[in-house]
């Protein structure tokens, strides 16, 4: 056994962890993606999605997360859910004003359905989903930082 | 009206445990505690008896909603109690770098 699979927590959580990762996922897609026709959206679908992550990183330890999902790529999804949602709300000027719901609405209650609105939720779920784990991710190096310069 | 005395009670115990306690985690946690009352009370003003969510579907007329208002504000408070909560723990994880405890009595110096 070497020193990276000592890390983190016992083999239960491992096991455990490494099941329930992907339904997680799966589920804060699924809030997400139904935003616009039932409760939840992109806030909600946003943090169940950095809590999976989280989820990770407090049973398999920082360096397996880190190699799962770095510090750059965090902060890069982030930007990139914070200039979705912008651009989204700019693009409403092709009709005439800012955050016009310029595609086809479509029939209530469908999946296909509500313009941009789902859009919206995607861009929401990027920002903050990566913003919640980036938070988490700042303590956790913060720590590790401090325990280096003692 | 119980339930709003209730809601008091929680509040003052946030209060008392921020104000008390010695350690900076129980601290935040009044904090928290706090901020959870406070939502509780609001979504405790917009409940209706016999009421539904207000959410439009299919179904259901469209009768004797709950109030959407405080939820929304609710909504808007948990997201800046979470910002909040993770910025007091930031610090409190520099102070406890800084001076090897938790304990507010003992964080006596100043020095920059």
């Amino acid at each position: 056994m070497n020193k990276q699979e000592q890390q983190g927590m016992t083999i239960i959580v491992k096991t455990v962890t490494r099941l329930t990762f992907g339904l997680i996922l799966l589920y804060g897609a699924y809030i997400v993606l139904h935003g616009h026709v039932s409760p939840g959206g992109g806030f909600a679908g946003g943090v169940i999605i950095a809590l999976a992550f989280i989820n990770l990183m407090l049973a398999f330890g920082r360096d397996v997360t880190l190699k799962k999902i770095s510090k750059g790529s965090t902060s890069f999804f982030e930007s990139v859910g914070a200039i979705l949602f912008f651009g989204i709300a700019l693009l409403g000027f092709i009709g005439g004003c800012f955050f016009l719901n310029i595609l086809p609405k479509g029939a209530p209650f469908r999946l296909f359905s509500a313009g941009i609105i789902p859009f919206c939720n995607i861009a929401i779920m990027l920002k903050v989903g990566a913003g919640i784990f980036a938070i988490f991710l700042a303590l956790v190096l913060l720590e590790t930082e401090a325990k280096e310069r003692k | 009206m119980i339930l709003y005395l209730l809601c008091l009670v929680l509040f003052s115990l946030g209060i008392y445990c921020t104000v008390r306690k010695r350690n900076i985690i129980k601290i935040i946690v009044g904090i928290m505690i706090l901020e959870y009352s406070v939502n509780l009370f609001f979504a405790l003003i917009a409940y209706k008896e016999n009421g539904r969510a207000p959410i439009y579907s299919e179904t259901q007329d469209i009768l004797n909603m709950v109030d959407p208002l405080p939820h929304a504000l609710v909504l808007t408070a948990i997201v800046i109690g979470l910002a909040t909560t993770a910025l007091l723990v930031a610090i409190a994880i520099k102070i406890y770098e800084k001076y090897g405890t938790f304990d507010i009595t003992k964080i006596r110096e100043l020095r920059g």
